[in-house]
Parts: structure tokens; C-alpha cells; sequence
């Protein structure tokens, strides 16, 4: 299911429904508008804390150095901010960034509440129009964001255009699992309790049924690596984690 | 094995770690000092990999993408010899466990860990209060001791029972002194077949 398959029209999917694609960013600007304040509890609880470990496996990947500049998009809260600022030094960048103007504000204030300045910068963006020069980042990682951005291809190919040659794109997002029992527990899962937990946490069931069908929604790990390709990535790879409940894709800027 | 569950145990343990280093600064400081170097232990039987990264703490991660700055490779069970000695730098010249890279860093990690001294008081004492921590720490302290002179004991009494009693094994001295002869008898054959094979291709001409 690429994203290119959509090209010709004007609608893209949100979740399960079939909306313009000029809906489609307001529809989940909304969605993070109204789970932003609980986002990071709300990770907790609905993947058990696995979350950590899916993002600790992806730092594994990244290979940043002292000086490196990364950018991490769709950063949210910035847990992999945080991290990359200890890694990169006073003399390295990072570049928090974020569509969505109230996940960055919980972001920028949870980052200051632990101490983290400095060497990280927040700025509101988005990925199919990202306002840094060519050539730009070492590494460039987007954690649970890939899905919700309207037209994937152009996210990927703007990724390519600002990383510098031999720079790294890790993209971590939720993917299909070909074992059969798994994915009738995790339909089950997604689909009746994440709404209902949303519904206790955060008042709102809406938006984390919009979750479920978004992941279901999400190209499968070898439709992602194709994507990747075809934006001009090379030594593409995916890792599956959590039995391909969650994938993570790596590719190198030609 | 899935990456989620080598993921939890790496955390688990780097956590654990970190956690203890907290009570031991003077090794903490050490180890500060080796950042930001990285350490691969190749363990074989069974065959797996952690990469020990030195920051302000350690982590430990299952993939490093560059080469590390050293790599210590052998079996598991050298490693927890090496592990239980208290001379680690000897022990680890010692064992069966090979070096490849710095092996600077290497031998300052064993001199770090041979140093290693945590503060099980002051860990109690953020539970309980200096008071408690103070009685439960003498008495930890006292047991531990007991158990390690019990240990020694123990240890020294089956060498001699094996040794004096059942007369199973020689005495190291005796055992010294055999070797030598052993080592005396082989250095005279070597010479004696150089001699035999001088005399052979004079013989030849």
C-alpha cells in the first residue's frame, strides 16, 4: 500500500475512513492537540513500557557521535531528543521537531524540567516540507510518525534531501506481524482496549481508535523498504521487533 | 530471540549497574574517565555479543554500528572466572579470554572492577535511614565475612583432604619439581634430536 498509489487522487486514508488530503493533517493535528498532555503515560500504559526498549534498540542503529547534528521528527516528548543530546556534546545539534505545536510544548517543557539545553533546538515542522538546507543532518529518526503524515513518499524524499551524504534515516513504526496467533491477540488488543484505556486516560476514545486503524492502515515492513528505495536510500533494512508488531527501517543517504 | 526481550535484559542489567555504580563514585569516576570509548565481550557457548559503552554511567547494547575500541572474546564460563577473581588484571592475562584492540582499555576496566567497592550502607540508607542502614550494614558486613573465611576454609580443607588423605594429587612442591624434571627431560631430547640430525647430514656429505 504505498503512498504513491494515492498520487493520482485527491484523498489519502485517515484511519479506516477515505478523507481529502487536505483533511487529513488537520483531522490528526487534532488527534495529538487532544492526547498531547497525556502522551507519555498513555505510551506506558498501552504498550506496557515496551515502548522504551523499541526506542533503546533504535539509539543501537543510529551511530551518533560527538558533534554529530541530528534531527529527530516527530519527536513528540523527545525521549530520543533527550538521549542524542548526551551522545552528540556540546559541539553537536539536535533539532526537535514536531508538527504539532502542543506535543512540542510538552516536549520543549519536559526537556527543560530535566536539565536539557543548550545543544537542543525545538521547531515546529513538517516532514513533506522541512525548512533546513540540503545536506543538513548526520542522522534523521522518526519514531511512531511515519503514518500519520499524508504523503509518506514526499516525507522521505525531503529526509534524503537534508541529510548529508552518508547520513542515516531510521524510521520506527508500527508494522505487520505474520504470526497468526500474535495478530488475532493484538486486533483484539488494539481494538477494544487501547479505546477504552483512551476513554479512562484521556477522555477520548475517538482518537485512539484512530491509532488502531492508522497502524493497520501503515505499509507493511517490505512495502516501507521499497518506499525507501524508490526515495533514493540505499542499504535499506528493516528489523522486526515484538514479532513485527513494530518495525524499524534504516537507510543511508547515497 | 526476539530483539524486545535482549532489549529488556540489557536495560535490566545497565540499570542495575548504573544503580550500583551510584554507591561507588571512586570507581564511577574511573570508569567516566574511559569515555567514550567501547568494549565488546564476545561470549562463546552460547555465542552472543554486548557492546559496553562508557558515558556518565555504562550502557550496554546488542549492536554497535562502528568498530569497537576493544573486544574480549571467550567463553562465558572465563568470563565469570574472570568475573569472581579479585585480581582481575592478572586473571584476565591469565584466562582463556583473547584480546583484540586497546588492550589499554581493557586491563583499566579489569583495574576499575578489581577496585570495585559499593557502598551497600549508603544504598540501605536511602531505604531505611542512616540508623538502621548503620545495624543492617555491620551485620551484612559480619556475614559476609563469615562466609567468605568459611569459603577459604572450605576450599583449603578439600585441597589437603584430596592431597594428604586420599592421596589423589601431588603436592604443589612435588608436582613443581616433576614438572621441571618433565621440562629438563624434553629440553635434552630436543637436543639430543638436533645432535642426531647434525650428525646424519654430515654423515650424508
Amino acid at each position: 500500500m504505498s503512498e504513491s498509489s494515492n498520487q493520482g487522487d485527491q484523498t489519502t486514508h485517515f484511519g479506516y475512513k477515505t478523507v481529502n488530503k487536505e483533511e487529513k493533517q488537520a483531522k490528526v493535528a487534532e488527534v495529538f492537540h487532544s492526547v498531547a498532555a497525556k502522551y507519555d503515560i498513555m505510551n506506558d500504559l498501552m504498550s506496557f513500557g515496551v515502548h522504551r526498549l523499541w526506542k533503546r534498540f533504535t539509539m543501537e542503529f543510529t551511530g551518533v557521535r560527538k558533534g554529530d547534528q541530528v534531527l529527530d521528527i516527530a519527536g513528540g516528548t523527545g525521549d530520543l531528543a533527550m538521549k542524542f543530546s548526551d551522545l552528540v556534546g556540546p559541539d553537536g545539534k539536535v533539532i526537535l521537531a514536531d508538527i504539532n505545536d502542543s506535543m512540542l510544548k510538552v516536549g520543549r517543557d519536559r526537556l527543560l524540567d530535566k536539565g536539557y539545553s543548550g545543544n537542543i533546538e525545538v521547531v515546529q515542522a513538517n516532514a513533506e516540507s522541512l525548512p533546513f538546507a540540503d545536506n543538513s543532518f548526520n542522522v534523521i529518526t522518526m519514531a511512531f510518525g511515519l503514518r500519520n503524515v499524508t504523503n509518506k513518499d514526499k516525507a522521505l524524499q525531503e529526509f534524503n534531501r537534508v541529510l548529508k551524504p552518508g547520513g542515516r534515516l531510521l524510521v520506527l513504526e508500527f508494522s505487520k506481524t505474520k504470526n497468526p496467533l500474535l495478530s488475532k491477540a493484538y486486533d483484539l488488543y488494539s481494538f477494544s482496549a487501547l479505546p477504552m484505556m483512551g476513554k479512562l486516560i484521556t477522555n477520548d476514545a475517538e482518537s485512539y481508535r484512530y491509532l488502531a486503524e492508522s497502524i493497520r492502515m501503515h505499509p507493511d515492513q517490505e512495502t516501507l523498504k521499497g518506499m525507501f528505495e524508490e526515495a533514493g536510500f540505499a542499504n535499506c533494512e528493516y528489523h522486526n521487533l515484538t514479532g513485527g508488531i513494530v518495525a524499524l527501517h534504516k537507510g543511508i543517504k547515497a | 530471540m526476539d530483539q524486545t526481550i535482549i532489549q529488556a535484559g540489557l536495560a535490566s542489567a545497565e540499570n542495575a549497574i548504573n544503580k550500583a555504580l551510584q554507591f561507588d563514585p571512586a570507581t564511577a569516576d574511573k570508569l567516566l574517565a574511559l569515555s567514550p570509548k567501547v568494549l565488546a565481550l564476545n561470549f562463546e557457548n552460547p555465542s552472543f555479543c554486548v557492546y559496553v559503552r562508557f558515558l556518565d554511567g555504562i550502557q550496554l547494547l546488542s549492536h554497535f554500528e562502528e568498530q569497537p575500541d576493544a573486544s574480549l572474546k571467550g567463553p562465558v564460563s572465563a568470563f565469570i572466572n574472570l568475573a569472581r577473581n579479585d585480581d582481575k588484571q592478572a586473571a584476565l592475562m591469565q584466562s582463556d579470554i583473547q584480546i583484540q584492540g586497546s588492550s589499554q582499555l581493557a586491563l583499566s576496566l579489569a583495574d576499575a572492577m578489581s577496585q570495585l567497592e559499593i557502598d551497600f550502607e549508603a544504598m540501605i540508607a536511602e531505604l531505611t535511614g542512616p540508623v538502621a542502614a548503620h545495624l543492617i550494614g555491620k551485620n551484612l558486613r559480619n556475614a559476609v565475612s563469615w562466609l567468605k573465611n568459611t569459603g577459604d576454609k572450605l576450599k583449603q580443607d578439600s585441597v589437603e583432604f584430596v592431597r594428604d588423605e586420599l592421596q589423589l594429587a601431588p603436592h604443589k612442591l612435588e608436582g613443581e619439581s616433576s614438572f621441571a624434571d618433565i621440562q629438563k627431560i624434553k629440553m635434552d631430547t630436543e637436543r639430543l634430536e638436533a645432535r642426531i640430525n647434525r650428525l646424519k647430514q654430515s654423515l650424508s656429505k
